[in-house]
């Protein structure tokens, strides 16, 4: 057994030595390549794109499938095929031990530029950026970054919800009913849920301002037993007539079909899931993010450059840049809805008005839309935001939006 | 018409090989097949997943180091969960005491990190984490000895107590958390890697190699020996065989359970305390199922302290190369390439069963 063992250790130290040649020879070729004309980004055909993926890159909905979607969907749009230039590493856990692996898989694939798609990615894709200064790194919903290779994105995803509010309000107004529910991953725990349920809320009182919106908290981000149990509830108990959410699969909104009320959808469109009771929903287009940041690394020279090209350390688009928006309203909308959701993103787009300012948008039934100053209030009765004050941030990144706004209540 | 299932006493070696490694071909087979339907070259996609994507790979000696990182602890809680199960103790805790270790690691890193010398702390975080993880499987086996408890159902059970308590620890967002980083707003473990962690040995170039390798296949070393040479080992081997004949013997059987049981989820910790002390920071995932996965690689071998070591760098090879062949192949993805394991883990355990057993048909048997 001793041989085993000896036989083991020789060749952890034989595999040592390999290691060594192979690391040091593409060091000597990289030399000569550094002395080149300005070192050149790669080329289309030779750029190569990483990912470290959450869930399953064969997944057919929800979060993974999304950035899927949205990264193969650039690839194309630019002339690369994912099947030869797309490497992925998924299921990976936010786990910094087993991050940092698929990271040095993906480097050793040849990637130019690494995507990160989950929060808990955070401290390895800060690591391996300052390990491998030769390839960039993008980390989605987080916060970190540096000067050179290493940046993050997220978005205005409160700017969609308010749309996806003013359609709900307007269904709202057209049943006669006052209650909306929502089912949400997590309340004010997290910016992200608050600053969602907070800028559906201001959609839905700019209709109709007696509306109250009962919010379920999941504490998960997925559970679709009780996303479907909290619509039913919501239904149920709180005689909700609109069900919204903030959670990876339809369930809700299949919960209000089969209850014949109304529903708001979120990261896709969710109209095929529940034909009769899908209003529209608030969703993400990651094609426009994935889109612009590959042009940035295929154009930026070296990986150091990478986030000056960018401009910003942080990515955080929103109605403007069409990084979210709204899916297509279904025929269940009530009338007037498309022409006061066209007005209020033109509002935005053109950063004319914002959701959480002083200044609060009220929506007549025919569509028509008037300013009005008017403090910004939380559910406990705090002035957040003064009348006719600027808008204020989501917080998702500083997690400073940890309440909710006046007619947002608990269920 | 029918058959019996019979005990096989000795199956020569030969025929052992024969039979594990024609498992494995089949379960390449069949995992071929499935490839070809996927539209995936099975030659490119295997020799990939045995290579680890080594070839041609300019950062190979990460790919060491990241394999040598999965191995350690697979093999050195095979090696701890063999002991209690010679004992025909069924410790499925090994999750629960990993990650109990794995906390008190932690806790012992933040609290005496940078406050004492690195070496201090490393050796007080080994000691916590085997003292707490050994205390959780002494809890089971007290129950056990004391009124007769189920250890498989009791050990089950406890790993989920562990995990929750982990996940509380993971998301309690609070002034009294410090195991959490205090600068996000989201909860997310803090990092320790900074402050301590297990030193590497330089190997030359860029390759290191940890320190916790070579303790390992030390203290592989030091249970086989104490298995095969001690009278604590002698005793494990008789309250295996029967509790009543080692009762008879004079031998007393509780402490003997209480001990080893002890030492078993003990070295689990140490294997936590390992992984901890390498990762420099806490995880949810922490374990990477090697209190399950320590289970297949003590029973296929059939707990033998030396075959364990090659058997844990098997199973690593096929985990770390599945990885990296499903990275290069959009068709594939972790889920297929976790199940292929699983094929060949069953076609192995599979041959397992013939090596032991045979089955004979009723005319022949000459009833």
């Amino acid at each position: 057994m001793k041989k085993i063992i000896a036989m083991l250790l020789a060749l952890a130290m034989a595999f040592g030595l390999v290691a060594c040649g192979g690391a040091e020879a593409p060091a000597a070729t990289e030399a000569p390549a550094a002395d080149a004309p300005a070192a050149e980004a790669p080329a289309a055909a030779d750029f190569k794109v990483g990912a470290v993926y959450i869930n399953s890159k064969n997944d057919t909905a929800g979060y993974t499938f999304a950035h899927h979607n949205g990264i193969t969907t650039a690839m194309k749009e630019l002339g690369l095929d994912p099947a030869t230039q797309l490497v992925i590493v998924d299921e990976v856990p936010e786990d910094k031990e087993q991050v940092l692996s698929a990271i040095d898989t993906l480097v050793g694939e040849g990637a130019n530029i690494i995507f990160g798609i989950s929060f808990g990615y955070i401290d390895a894709m800060e690591e391996a950026a300052a390990e491998y200064t030769d390839v960039i790194f993008s980390h989605g919903t987080g916060y970190k970054s540096n000067e050179t290779n290493f940046n993050n994105y997220f978005g205005r995803a409160y700017q969609a919800r308010y749309l996806a509010g003013i359609a709900a309000g307007m269904k709202s107004l057209e049943m006669g009913n006052n209650n909306i529910g929502y089912v949400a991953a997590y309340g004010t725990e997290y910016a992200e849920t608050a600053s969602g349920i907070n800028g559906f809320a201001l959609g839905v009182q700019a209709v109709n301002p007696n509306a109250t919106v009962f919010v379920k908290n999941l504490g998960a981000w997925a559970d679709e037993v009780n996303e479907s149990a909290f619509a039913v509830e919501l239904i149920d108990s709180f005689g909700c007539g609109v069900i919204s959410q903030h959670c990876d699969s339809a369930q809700p909104q299949i919960a209000a079909e089969n209850a014949g009320v109304f529903g708001c959808g979120y990261n896709s469109d969710m109209t095929p899931d529940a034909p009769k009771a899908h209003l529209t929903a608030a969703i993400w287009n990651w094609n426009v993010y994935y889109r612009t940041a590959m042009e940035a690394a295929m154009n930026c020279g070296t990986a150091d450059k990478f986030v000056e090209t960018m401009g910003t350390p942080a990515y955080y688009g929103g109605l403007a840049e069409g990084f979210v928006d709204v899916s297509p309203l279904s025929e269940n909308c009530a009338a007037g809805t498309a022409e006061a959701i066209e007005a209020v993103k033109a509002l935005i787009i053109s950063g004319e008005w914002d959701v959480f300012s002083g200044t609060k948008l009220e929506i007549a039934a025919d569509g028509t839309v008037t300013k009005v100053d008017a403090p910004l209030v939380d559910n406990a009765g705090n002035e957040i935001v003064a009348a006719g004050g600027a808008s204020v941030e989501d917080g998702v990144i500083t997690g400073t939006m940890n309440y909710f706004v006046a007619g947002v209540q608990e269920a | 018409m029918g058959f019996h299932i019979v005990k096989r006493d000795n199956c020569p070696l030969w025929k052992k090989c024969c039979l594990y490694l024609g498992a494995v071909v089949l379960a390449l087979l069949l995992g071929a097949v499935l490839l070809i339907s996927l539209g995936v070259d099975p030659i490119a996609y295997y020799t990939r997943m045995f290579t680890m994507g080594t070839v041609g790979n300019k950062i190979a000696y990460k790919v060491w180091i990241n394999y040598l990182k999965e191995l350690v602890p697979l093999a050195l809680v095979s090696v701890a969960l063999s002991l209690a199960f010679k004992m025909r103790f069924w410790n499925i805790g090994g999750e629960g005491q990993f990650i109990l270790g794995a906390i008190s690691a932690a806790f012992v890193a933040f609290k005496a990190g940078g406050v004492l010398p690195n070496g201090v702390t490393l050796l007080l975080m080994c000691l916590a984490a085997m003292i707490t993880a050994g205390l959780y499987g002494l809890f089971v086996a007290a129950l056990k000895v004391k009124f007769g408890t189920n250890e498989t159902l009791m050990t089950l059970m406890l790993n989920y107590v562990a995990l929750y308590i982990l996940v509380f620890l993971g998301e309690a967002k609070a002034d009294w958390n410090f195991f959490l980083d205090a600068e996000s707003a989201r909860p997310v473990f803090a990092s320790f890697a900074k402050i301590v962690s297990f030193p590497g040995i330089p190997m030359g170039g860029k390759f290191t190699l940890n320190i916790c390798v070579i303790l390992t296949v030390l203290i592989g070393i030091l249970v086989y020996v104490y298995l095969r040479f001690t009278k604590h080992g002698y005793e494990i081997s008789v309250v295996g065989d029967s509790a009543g004949t080692a009762h008879y013997a004079g031998m007393k059987v509780n402490r003997i359970v209480l001990r080893t049981v002890f030492l078993s989820a003990a070295l689990i910790g140490l294997a936590a305390a390992f992984k901890v002390g390498t990762a420099g920071i806490l995880s949810t995932a922490i374990t990477d199922d090697v209190g399950w996965t320590g289970i297949i690689v003590a029973w296929l071998s059939q707990l033998n302290t030396a075959v364990i070591f090659a058997v844990s760098a098997l199973i690593c090879v096929l985990h770390y190369g599945s990885t990296v062949a499903a990275a290069t192949f959009a068709q594939v993805d972790s889920s297929f390439a976790n199940m292929l394991q699983g094929v060949i883990l069953f076609l192995v355990l599979a041959a397992d069963f013939y090596t032991r057993f045979k089955i004979v048909s009723d005319k022949k048997g000459g009833n």
